[in-house]
Parts: C-alpha cells; sequence; structure tokens
C-alpha cells in the first residue's frame, strides 16, 4: 500500500510535455493566459496523470489507461454531419478550430481563440480543483472554442447545435455559454470522431444559467473506436434557473466525463439525466459533482448504463449538502445492464451532508436483464433475441423520453437503436 | 406507554457528558516501559510466554509496520499520534493467572460489578429467568477471568483468552491467527499483530452448537496506554456460535489509542454470529478526550453454506474507524452487517463493511442506521464486490442517516463493483431529519415532543437492535437514547 510514486514519467505524460514545448510560441494566450498555460502543465508535469490513488480517479488510472497521446495532426477533410434537429443552426468546429459562424438571433458568438489572445480567458482557464486533471490538460493545450451569448430574456426558436468534428491526433476546445436571465434555449454539444486513428480530444463547457434562464443542455459523444475523451461540464445555477442537462456517450475508447455543477441560486432546479451504451474493450466514466450551497432547491439525478462485451463502466456521483441549504430534495439513481460476464461497473454514489432539514437519497443497482420480463415477452411469442433487444432498448428510451421535443427523442432514440443493432 | 416513558426518563436522568461508566480504579499494575521498539515486543511475547514462532510473527509484523503510513483516507482528523508515548504493556499485578474467581483482586471484581459485568457463576445461574452468558474481562491487556470454562469444554467449546490458547493450542492458533487479516494487511492490523497482548479465543467444533452466549468484556484503565486487542473464532463444520463484545473505558481529558484485530472463520455449514456494543469514553463536550477506535474486523465464509452476521452498535469513542467485512469465499455463504452509529458532541465516526462475494450463490445484506447529532460528523463507508466467478451472488444494501440539529454531518459514500453479469447489486440511501409529518402523527395523539421523537429514533433503529441478543437488544436501545440525550426536542 505504501509503493513510493516515482518520478518517472510514462509515455503518454512525456508525450504531453513534448508537445507542449513544441507549441511554445504558437499556442495563442496574452501574458496572464499563458503564465496560467505554464502553471497548469507544470503542475502536470510534477503530480503526473491522475492514479487510482487519488480518490476522484480511484476507478480511472488515467496514467495507467492512457497509454500514449497522439501527436497533433492537420485537419483532414472533415464534413458537417447533419443536425441532430432539422432546422437547427449549427456551429462548427474541426480539428478543434472554430469555423466563422453567423449566430441566431439573441445569440453572440466568438472565437474562444479570440478571448485567449485578449486575455479574458484567463480567469476562467483556471483548473476547478485540486484533481482537475481535466481541466490541466485543457488549460495547457486549449486553443480555440466557442464563448455564447444568451441575451436576457432570448428565447432560441430552434436548438442550437455544436459540432466539434475531428479525425486523429489533439483536439482540446472549450465552450463559456452564458444564459441570461429568462432566456430559454436548447443546446446540443455533439463530438464525433471520424476514421481509426486515435484522437486525445479534451473540452471543457462552462455553463452559467442567469436568474430564471431554462436550457436543455445535450451532450452527445460519438467519438472513434480509438478516440480518447476528457469531457467537462462546469455549471454555476442562478436563481429559479432551470437546467436539464443530458449526458449521452456512445463512443470512444476511453472516456471520462466530469459535471462539476454548483447550485446556487435558490428555487433553481437541476435535472440530469445520462445514457451511458458501452461495448467493445472501452473504458467510460461519469463523475458528477454537485454542489448544493443554497436553500430551496431540487435536482435529480438518474443514469442509465448498457454494458457489453469487455467495456468497463464507471459511476461516480457526489451530493454534497452545504450547512445553508435547507430545504435541499436531492435523488439521484444509478440503473445498469450488465449483459456479458467480460464487463464490469463499479459505482460510487456519495452523499455528503451538513444541513439536516432535507431530503436526499440515492439508490443504484446492477444486474442483467430480469428473468420475468423475458419471460413475459417470450411466452407472448417474442423470440429470445429480440426480446432481449427490446428490453434493453425500453430501458434506455425510457430516459430519452422526457425530453419531450418530439423531434430530438427521436433523433437519440435513432442514435440509440443504431448503437444497440451494432453491439447487441 | 411505559417502555417509552422509561426511555424518557432514562434520557433525563443521564446528561450527555455523563458517561456512565468514566470511573477510574486504583489498581496496582506492571507496566512495560513507554514506547515500541523490538525489546518491548520481545517483553510482552516473554510476560505471555509465547513460542518462539509467536515472537517472529510478532517482529516480522512489527518490521513491517516500520515501512507503513498511517492511513488518511477516512473522514475522520485527528492530531498526530505519537507512537512512543504509549504504554503497550499493562497488567494488573495480582493477575498472573489465578485458578478461580477467589484469586482475583477483589478491586477488580469491584470494576465489574460496578460495570454490571456477571463474573460470578453462580449469580448468574441464581436469576432464574436470566440465560447463561461466559464471559472472558480483558483488564487493559490481559484477560482477568474467564467464566463457564468447565460447562463449554464438556460441549467441546474452547473459549479462554487469546494468551492462553497460543499455549495451550498452538496448532489451532497456528493456522488460524492472521489468515483472515494478514499481518500485512494495514496500518492498524498491523501494528496489533505487533503488539496485540490479549483478546479471546474461540473454537467451536464440528457439529456443534455453542451452549451459551459467549461475550468478551474490554476494559481500558491505565493512562497512557494502548490497548491492543486479538480475537479470532473459528466455527467447524455446521458450529453455530453467537458472541458478543462491550467496551467501556474511564473518562479522562487524554485520547487513548483502541486497535483491535478480530478474525472469524466458518467453515462448511458453520454460523458466526457477532455482536458488539461500542461504548467506550467518548470524549467530553468541548470535544476533549476520548477513545480512539482503531479496528479491523473481517470474517471468512471459507466453507459452503456458511453465514456470518455482524451486529454493531456504536455510540461511544472519540474517533471511530471500524469495517467488520464478509469475505464471501464458499459457495451459497452469506453474510450480513447490521449497524446503527450514534455520534453525538465531537465524536467522529468512519464505519462500514465490506462485502467480498468470490463464491458462487454468495449472498449479503447490509443494513446501516447512522444518527447524526451535536456537531459530529458520521459517515458510512462501505463496499460490495462481485468477482467474476460469484455467479447469481446477491447483495442488498440500505443506508440510512439521521440529522438531529444543523451543525453536524452525515455521509454516505458506498463503493460498488460488479464484474458477474449474474450477479444483483441493490443499493438505497436516505438522509433526512425526523419528519414533522411523523412528528406531528405521534403528538397530535397525545404523545410529547420529546417521546414522539424517541420514539421515532427507535423506529428507525429497531431492524438492527432486533438482530442483537435479547439482554443486550434492551442494553443498546438505552444506549442510543442516552447518548442522544441533549440533542433531541
Amino acid at each position: 500500500m505504501n509503493i513510493q510514486t516515482t518520478n518517472r514519467l510514462t509515455t503518454a505524460e512525456s508525450a504531453l510535455l513534448d508537445a507542449y514545448n513544441a507549441q511554445i510560441g504558437d499556442l495563442p494566450g496574452d501574458g496572464a493566459v499563458l503564465s496560467v498555460r505554464d502553471r497548469l502543465l507544470d503542475e502536470l508535469k510534477t503530480g503526473g496523470l491522475p492514479t487510482r490513488r487519488i480518490e476522484s480517479w480511484h476507478y480511472t488510472d488515467l496514467r495507467a489507461l492512457l497509454r500514449a497521446v497522439p501527436a497533433v495532426q492537420p485537419a483532414p477533410s472533415l464534413s458537417a454531419v447533419k443536425p441532430l434537429v432539422s432546422g437547427a443552426s449549427v456551429l462548427t468546429l474541426r480539428q478543434g478550430a472554430a469555423d466563422a459562424a453567423t449566430a441566431p438571433e439573441g445569440v453572440t458568438v466568438r472565437r474562444y481563440a479570440d478571448s485567449l489572445v485578449d486575455g479574458t480567458a484567463a480567469e476562467g482557464l483556471r483548473e476547478a480543483s485540486a484533481d482537475d486533471a481535466i481541466g490541466r490538460i485543457n488549460g495547457s493545450f486549449v486553443r480555440d472554442g466557442l464563448v455564447l451569448e444568451i441575451a436576457d430574456g432570448a428565447e432560441l426558436a430552434a436548438p442550437l447545435e455544436i459540432q466539434s468534428l475531428h479525425g486523429a491526433g489533439q483536439v482540446h476546445t472549450r465552450f463559456p455559454v452564458r444564459f441570461g436571465a429568462g432566456s430559454k434555449a436548447t443546446v446540443i454539444e455533439r463530438h464525433r470522431g471520424e476514421g481509426d486513428e486515435a484522437a486525445l480530444v479534451s473540452s471543457i463547457s462552462a455553463l452559467t444559467l442567469g436568474d430564471g434562464a431554462e436550457v436543455t443542455w445535450i451532450v452527445l459523444q460519438e467519438q472513434g473506436a480509438a478516440d480518447t475523451h476528457l469531457g467537462q461540464i462546469r455549471v454555476e445555477l442562478g436563481a429559479d434557473a432551470k437546467l436539464r442537462l443530458f449526458v449521452v456517450n456512445a463512443g470512444g475508447k476511453l472516456v471520462r466525463q466530469e459535471l462539476r455543477i454548483t447550485v446556487s441560486g435558490e428555487g433553481s432546479e437541476l435535472t440530469l439525466r445520462g445514457v451511458n451504451l458501452l461495448g467493445g474493450d472501452t473504458h467510460t466514466d461519469v463523475t458528477l459533482v454537485l454542489d448544493h450551497n443554497v436553500p430551496h432547491t431540487n435536482s435529480t439525478e438518474i443514469i442509465r448504463n448498457v454494458i457489453f462485451d469487455r467495456a468497463r463502466g464507471v459511476f461516480q456521483g457526489m451530493i454534497r449538502v452545504a450547512q445553508a441549504a435547507q430545504k435541499t430534495d436531492a435523488k439521484m439513481a444509478c440503473n445498469t445492464l450488465l449483459l456479458s460476464d467480460d464487463a464490469d461497473f463499479s459505482v460510487k454514489p456519495e452523499l455528503e451532508i451538513f444541513a439536516d432539514d432535507v431530503l436526499c437519497g440515492h439508490g443504484a443497482t446492477v444486474a442483467d436483464i430480469d428473468r420475468n420480463h423475458m419471460y413475459y415477452m417470450m411466452t407472448r411469442g417474442v423470440p429470445e433475441k429480440t426480446a432481449r433487444a427490446m428490453l434493453v432498448y425500453a430501458f434506455v428510451a425510457q430516459i430519452v423520453e422526457e425530453l419531450e421535443e418530439e423531434s430530438l427523442v427521436e433523433a437519440l432514440e435513432g442514435i440509440i437503436s443504431a448503437w444497440l443493432d451494432r453491439h447487441a | 406507554m411505559p417502555a417509552v416513558q422509561e426511555t424518557v426518563e432514562q434520557v433525563r436522568q443521564i446528561d450527555v457528558d455523563q458517561y456512565k461508566y468514566g470511573f477510574e480504579t486504583e489498581i496496582e499494575v506492571d507496566k512495560a516501559p513507554k514506547g515500541l521498539s523490538e525489546d518491548i515486543i520481545r517483553f510482552i511475547s516473554e510476560k505471555k510466554q509465547e513460542p518462539e514462532w509467536m515472537l517472529e510473527w510478532r517482529l516480522e509484523a512489527y518490521r513491517r509496520w516500520l515501512t507503513l503510513e498511517e492511513p488518511t483516507w477516512a473522514r475522520v482528523s485527528y492530531p498526530k499520534i505519537d507512537f512512543n508515548d504509549i504504554y503497550y504493556y499493562a497488567a494488573p499485578k495480582s493477575t498472573a493467572g489465578p485458578k478461580s474467581l477467589d484469586e482475583v483482586d477483589p478491586e477488580l471484581l469491584k470494576v465489574y460489578e460496578k460495570l454490571g459485568i456477571p463474573l460470578r457463576e453462580q449469580e448468574i445461574l441464581a436469576g432464574v429467568e436470566k440465560s447463561k452468558i461466559a464471559v472472558d474481562a480483558v483488564f487493559d491487556s490481559v484477560s482477568v477471568v474467564t467464566t463457564f470454562k468447565e460447562e463449554l469444554k464438556k460441549a467441546g467449546v474452547i473459549f479462554m483468552s487469546i494468551s492462553e490458547a497460543i499455549r495451550e493450542h498452538p496448532d489451532l492458533v497456528k493456522q488460524y491467527l492472521g489468515s483472515v487479516v494478514p499481518t500485512t494487511d494495514n496500518y492498524y492490523a498491523t501494528l496489533n499483530s505487533a503488539v496485540f497482548t490479549d483478546g479471546s479465543f474461540v473454537y467451536v467444533p464440528k457439529g456443534v452448537r455453542c451452549p451459551m452466549e459467549l461475550s468478551t468484556y474490554f476494559r481500558i484503565n491505565e493512562k497512557n496506554t494502548g490497548q491492543f486487542e486479538r480475537t479470532l473464532i473459528i466455527a467447524a463444520e455446521g458450529a453455530f456460535v453467537s458472541y458478543l463484545e462491550g467496551c467501556t473505558a474511564p473518562q479522562r481529558d487524554e485520547n487513548q489509542l483502541h486497535a483491535a484485530v478480530v478474525e472469524l472463520v466458518a467453515l462448511d455449514d458453520a454460523e458466526i454470529k457477532y455482536s458488539t456494543v461500542q461504548n467506550w469514553y467518548p470524549g467530553d463536550k468541548q470535544g476533549k478526550g476520548g477513545i480512539y477506535n482503531f479496528v479491523t474486523k473481517r470474517g471468512d465464509c471459507r466453507g459452503a453454506n456458511s453465514k456470518i452476521s455482524w451486529t454493531q452498535v456504536e455510540t461511544g469513542s472519540a474517533i471511530t474507524w471500524k469495517y467488520p467485512s464478509c469475505i464471501l469465499r464458499g459457495d451459497n455463504s452469506r453474510g450480513e452487517f447490521y449497524s446503527i452509529a450514534v455520534s453525538n458532541g465531537h465524536q467522529q465516526i468512519d464505519s462500514g463493511t465490506k462485502m467480498i462475494h468470490l463464491g458462487k450463490n454468495t449472498s449479503s445484506r447490509i443494513i446501516s442506521k447512522g444518527i447524526s447529532a451535536g456537531v459530529s460528523n458520521n459517515t458510512y463507508r462501505g463496499q460490495v464486490s462481485m468477482h467474476r466467478k460469484a455467479e447469481n451472488a446477491r447483495n442488498f444494501t440500505n443506508c440510512d442517516s439521521l440529522l438531529i440539529g444543523d451543525t453536524c454531518g452525515a455521509h454516505t459514500v458506498p463503493y460498488i463493483e460488479v464484474k458477474n453479469s449474474t450477479a444483483k447489486v441493490e443499493h438505497e440511501a436516505t438522509t433526512s431529519k425526523i419528519s414533522e409529518d411523523q412528528k406531528f402523527y405521534a403528538m397530535q395523539r397525545g404523545i410529547p415532543e420529546e417521546e414522539a421523537i424517541a420514539l421515532i429514533v427507535n423506529g428507525f433503529v429497531r431492524e438492527v437492535i432486533q438482530e442483537l441478543p435479547m439482554e443486550f437488544a434492551v442494553e443498546a436501545q438505552k444506549l442510543i437514547n442516552i447518548s442522544l440525550e441533549g440533542s433531541v426536542g
């Protein structure tokens, strides 16, 4: 238990340092930004990538799992994909660089690269906490992304879809988004890798919801089979704000999705739904840290996992309720269908409660498909394979249906059935 | 409502930091010099007249311990312990192997009388309705007396202090000691392996149902001593034993260390029921003093169809760091964990269980009830692990926390790891306060507020209390009410 951690760098760690050194002078940023970058990289160098000895990385030993880091490569030709919902305004990034874009009414769009150059990005570039390895990697290497401002009271008629498309190489993006007071919007954040060669992707979205804003934010991760995806969503909820956060993982070889949510406005409400489709020889980790800091807030979280083949899944969900946050109502559930004996799933739902007048609970289940359900279907003449497929589909589709917007539900269900057809 | 009334009376009588068992007894003791070294270990081993292999075992553990670092992952905080400022051996002088109770120092007997521990066999026999309980009384570093030895012997049950067992049954001890908690297991278990001074040894042979409840009563009396006890219980094929431990310590301003190791081995079709009522001195209202209770308890369901059940009522100790676990190795074996952890004042509890499912059709059940009051912190930390070969394994976990007041904390940290698709794991946890609705319901039926709260708390922990042997269930219930006094209403 007391093995000395050596300072010897792993292949991936040295590759990251080399990549940084190779890009010195080329990474955008003013003095303030560059000094934050230097510090983050320095911490990465001295601390190394996180291991299982860091509690929040207990089940995802990044140091061991991230074997190699692909070299930075120029963008291959990438053509935009059809948006999830027709009529959506699409903002495209190719290999981590934003295309010139026209914003729909009520939205201001700016390239993140510009905010690095003028230094306005410096403040937000810092890591979120001591164990924020994704923040360090992304903060060191990020070149571009989008800064979005949704005006006070603006109601977007159609969803906004951010498409981050890439081939092999490295992609580091950031999306600071500010939803004005009383605004209403649906945003889809889509990550998509092309080709069979590996890419290392890090992406941080920092959402700030003004008072009374109502937002649906959907993360759709469809990375390539060899890709590493290190995603992070930081959220700050204002008073009476409502956020529906949907995270769908349907790709990637090594995935970590961190959700760091701070509920700091009274009367606000968070609805988190997650669907994780895991197959092949992959590792997917969804880690939630939810802080209820003020009284009278609600949150519900439901995560559904379907695991095939030799895949390994992780869900860590920590709900913290501060002493001031009386009348918090927080409920979390994590349900997993473990469909192969070579697969495994680890779950750690944590509660850390300092206020007494609260209702907090969590539930977690891991099991195969219920035999009674199978029996019910089969006695009605449904063949075993079809019955299984239907039950697995229903297990995750149930979550998606909560979205209500029909076109969105249909699109996501389409993606889920296509994935299940490939893996079941 | 006489029962409720009684509870409330009990609560009224005793103030929160009027720890009932806080008295100190002047008894002449034989002590090893302060500090820890190979010489001290040799001293302990020699005092116990241990064979050479035992000394070697201790020294090996000690050398290993020197290379280890203190664990810091638990949600507890305390100033660094100076391991060289502790007496590792303290024994009442007069107890050099008394043959009967008459030879035991009367001062010592008085201590147990005061604690309400029956040491005189006839006294217990005289009580018509009371069932028989065999007691091993451990005072600081040594076992002073073990009752009902003869009667147990007739049934084939070996019940004695571990020091005696090392001398009289070396083969059994050698075979099982350290087989569940290896000397290398963790910081405190390794320290315990090096310096353990006494504890109980139980061997229930094949097919025997132990004719009475066995119990060990631990008492720390001497200042600046650490208590390092070691308990080893073996239930051979088809055997059954129910065992209970209780503990108290005097009220002092300094913190005292208690680092025990308990190992249980259940062979085919055997069953061990282990209950703890832990009531070490918790410190005063300001958080001064109290016992550091850093304990490693583990049961090994080694045989098929075996069963181990842990029941604990934790109300004492300044800091508790304790995870009674089950290794479910045998096919169809079963592990159970029932816990009530009550923290008040400045107490810190980080406790839970581990259920490691290795065999087919193994099942486990975890019921944990945490109650926090005052400025205490109460953490449930548990692990359920279904290994690749654990086909059709089942687990059900329920941990509920109750907060009384807004200056305390309740935390739940479960780890669930599943590697077999036929395994089924269910986990649920809730945290809340006593709901106004529940209170209202009781009060509008004429029950005063304080009684209503006592009633609800009793209901909250009932599931666990039911698992305790009858005599102790009553005691445990009283204890809970006492330790919550000053926080309700």
